[in-house]
């Protein structure tokens, strides 16, 4: 079943509040998925931190197959 | 649980391998959009790298790098022993320079990346263009 954006969405800020976040279905497929996120939690972290913060904040959508692969492009606040 | 031999093994090839690029495929024949886009980066780079195919064992090889790095996707890149990233942050740092940097290599000219809109994984379906 293809990913529900909103759901997505809401677990990543759910994760990191404050985060400003925007799901796009990069391949109209429903499970290659590019999150768009700045958050204050980014602040004074590594890009691998980063994405290990947004990755872990959908976990259960990778383990359940939902989500085959997330891209995840870091904004400036 | 990570499987305690192979976690050894993997630990072996990121010690004795500079650049060591762990991907779905080979980089002659890569089996994933994200994995094609990271080789080309590399290859651009002009460097020598480790690539090793992940698909063969894939979930136990998941287990080791979640064990080892707290990364579970592939393609995961690692430069000196380090876990630099997967395909998005070897494009970023590729396209700031940090990447050259880190390799110690000069940025090759016009660093133009792929962008992720017209290079489509390759499992995507074709486009169709019949439809209006």
């Amino acid at each position: 079943m293809p990913a529900d954006l909103e759901e997505i969405r809401r677990m990543i800020v759910e994760e990191l509040p404050g985060s400003e976040v925007e799901v796009i279905d990069e391949t109209g497929t429903g499970d290659h998925l590019r999150v768009d996120i700045s958050a204050p939690q980014f602040d004074g972290l590594s890009r691998i931190e980063r994405h290990r913060l947004v990755k872990a904040a959908v976990r259960p959508r990778f383990d359940d197959g939902t989500i085959h692969a997330l891209s995840i492009k870091v904004l400036e606040r | 649980m990570a499987d305690a031999e192979l976690t050894e093994r993997v630990r072996e090839l990121i010690a004795g391998n500079e650049v060591l690029l762990f991907m779905k495929g080979t980089p002659t024949e890569p089996r994933c959009g994200f994995s094609l886009r990271t080789v080309q980066v590399l290859d651009r780079m002009g460097i020598e790298y480790g690539a090793i195919d992940v698909l063969p064992a894939l979930q136990p090889l998941r287990e080791v790098t979640t064990e080892i790095s707290d990364w579970e996707t592939f393609p995961q890149l690692y430069v000196k022993g380090e876990l630099v990233g997967g395909c998005d942050i070897v494009e970023e740092m590729f396209a700031s320079g940090e990447l050259a940097e880190l390799l110690g290599v000069e940025q090759p000219e016009t660093p133009d990346v792929p962008s992720s809109a017209a290079d489509l994984p390759a499992q995507s379906p074709p486009l169709d263009i019949e439809r209006n």
